[in-house]
């Protein structure tokens, strides 16, 4: 074995038996690709979406076909029939993504009310009640009794930008992916390090050391997300309606949900690579399932179940809402319910763990 | 210095710990007073930072009991309350300073973490001759000027009972002097101290040993008496030769 190669074949064998022997980097190596397969494979499926759709108009034979032409639609699902502009109203409260006000006599166009806040999900939506529409058109229904276009109103994105929903969502995921990690890393930094030895035997509880920790650091997530949606709004004509400072209300205790779980991670990982993965193993199907990607409309009901336990969920929401859907600044803070739970469950779980620490 | 303190600062009775099938600690017995100094001696692995540890409220004895700064320590006691901790100074082996933060602001938060203003972390830098120092990050400081700032932060609340794990581990002949002069003043001023340490040679001056074998813990006793038990002139033969016996 010549003098170069000995000592490259002495460090590989050497780190394969370190990574043999450490249970975590393998585990790392296991789960992470375990968790994106079932995810992907099982709970991500973007073309099976049934869209919840309103209609609305007064009843007539024409409007009673048109009704039950929507009811064979196969990617959509009737919420709400009602009288004219119900449908509107229903897709500025969220109950339904698409709405279709029926023309108030036979000669007049249908309007298409399309909720902006997604556009890759209405989009296929849009083109399949247009198909509809002129198929209508060519079989001389009340529909298709004007030849005049169905016309589209988008509310919150009226040129059906698709970064915008993105950018929304982005807010929220900086600020949970930093967070996360700041808080799991950290503690188990300081465990590596000795500081958390000593910090253990000062004159105060783990409660205090975690409310000392999540104040300057809450202030950071807070000041990230600001600046992410400061970018957003300046640099990509994102809007700001005044609900938007209900969504800056919200980032506070959005960041100070993320390090509770941060350290809750951080209180069960003896070391820094164990609790990298348990950062990445909670974000991960946050991303997936919380709506920031996919749509919960494209997710199976066990997925959306197990989305909204992520406070990704709720913040992605309360973005798109504030921002997009031009939704009140008291449904906005509304999602802070959902998240002050899993704080307290994060805070409750790693104050046990650290509680528990003496061996 | 501490008018209602009692003079028995810690008392133990039989008290051990294992790690799984693995004793680390058996037979435990002593009592400390105020301004005693307890040297804890031995081969690695022996026990002693178990026992400091034990001490410190950071692992809990699993058989015996006794009392540590008026609250009770045994396998059934609530974790040390915050009282105690609030008398309690401890230095572990690995110097445990936030490396970012500069010595003058370690020492700061480590007054205020402990109730006091940031006089009492100047006075400690001026006690323990860290003025040269104090602004620079903890993590640029060489080991002897770290050992000396963590001793620092260790004792500038003037705790009753100072636990101290290695103290001069890897230190050079000038410094471990100055460290175990400090110890020996802060005895003197009332502090009830336990230090684990391979120094052995300053170990002689100590009034009290524990000897560690494998967990199993011979003592109190002077430095002679373990001398004179391994039939060696010195402490460090002493040591040398009853952890090389079977």
């Amino acid at each position: 074995m010549s003098r170069i190669h000995a000592p490259i074949l002495a460090l590989a064998r050497a780190e394969t038996l370190r990574l043999l022997r450490s249970r975590v980097t393998l585990s790392l190596l296991v789960t992470v690709p375990v968790l994106q397969l079932l995810l992907f494979g099982l709970a991500i499926d973007p073309t099976g979406a049934r869209l919840p759709v309103a209609i609305a108009g007064a009843a007539s034979p024409g409007h009673d076909a048109a009704r039950e032409a929507l009811a064979k639609e196969p990617g959509l699902r009737l919420v709400a029939d009602g009288p004219a502009g119900s449908a509107r109203v229903a897709v500025a409260t969220g109950t339904a993504i698409l709405g279709i006000e029926l023309g108030a006599t036979a000669a007049e166009p249908p309007q298409i009310i399309v909720d902006g806040s997604n556009p890759a999900l209405t989009a296929a939506a849009e083109a399949r009640l247009a198909a509809r529409y002129w198929q209508a058109v060519a079989g001389q229904s009340i529909l298709g009794a004007a030849a005049e276009p169905p016309r589209v109103v988008r509310l919150g994105n009226p040129e059906a930008r698709a970064d915008w929903p993105f950018l929304a969502g982005l807010i929220g995921v900086t600020v949970m992916i930093g967070m996360v990690m700041l808080g799991s890393l950290s503690l188990a930094r300081e465990r590596e390090g000795g500081q958390w030895e000593t910090l253990r035997t000062l004159p105060f509880g783990p409660a205090t050391i975690i409310a000392g920790k999540l104040l300057p650091w809450t202030l950071l997530g807070s000041l990230q997300g600001t600046l992410v949606l400061a970018a957003a709004v300046t640099l990509f004509g994102v809007p700001a309606p005044p609900a938007t400072i209900a969504l800056l209300a919200l980032l506070p205790l959005f960041a100070a949900t993320h390090l509770l779980i941060g350290f809750a991670i951080a209180a069960r990982a003896r070391t820094q690579l164990a609790a990298l993965q348990g950062a990445v193993a909670f974000y991960l199907p946050a991303m997936l399932l919380s709506g920031f990607l996919y749509p919960a409309e494209t997710l199976p009901a066990w997925a959306a179940r197990l989305g909204a336990l992520f406070p990704l969920t709720p913040m992605v929401a309360a973005a798109r809402g504030a921002l997009l859907q031009g939704r009140p600044a008291i449904s906005v803070l509304a999602a802070g319910l959902p998240m002050l739970v899993v704080a307290l469950v994060a805070a409750a779980a790693a104050l046990h763990a650290l509680h528990r620490e003496r061996g | 210095m501490w008018p209602e303190a009692p003079a028995t600062v810690v008392r133990l009775t039989g008290v051990g710990k294992t790690f799984g099938d693995r004793i680390a600690v058996e037979g435990l017995d002593f009592r400390l007073a105020r301004g005693d100094i307890l040297g804890l001696v031995g081969a690695n692995g022996g026990g002693k930072t178990t026992t400091l540890r034990m001490l410190a409220g950071l692992v809990t004895p699993d058989s015996g009991d006794g009392e540590l700064l008026g609250a009770p320590l045994g396998p059934h006691a609530r974790p040390l309350p915050t009282s105690a901790r609030r008398r309690l100074g401890y230095m572990a082996q690995a110097t445990s300073l936030y490396g970012e933060l500069t010595v003058g602001e370690n020492l700061r938060f480590h007054a205020e973490a402990r109730g006091l203003g940031s006089d009492a972390a100047t006075a400690a830098a001026l006690r323990f001759g860290l003025g040269p120092r104090l602004a620079d990050a903890a993590a640029t400081l060489s080991g002897g000027w770290a050992r000396r700032a963590h001793f620092a932060a260790a004792v500038l609340h003037g705790p009753e009972l100072l636990l101290l794990d290695e103290p001069t581990a890897g230190l050079d002949i000038v410094t471990r002097r100055e460290l175990w002069g400090w110890i020996a003043d802060l005895a003197a001023a009332g502090t009830a101290i336990i230090v684990s340490t391979h120094d052995l040679a300053e170990v002689e001056r100590l009034p009290r040993l524990l000897f560690y074998d494998q967990g199993r813990v011979h003592g109190p006793l002077t430095p002679a008496a373990l001398r004179h038990r391994a039939g060696t002139a010195s402490v460090e033969d002493a040591v040398a030769a009853l952890a090389a016996r079977p």
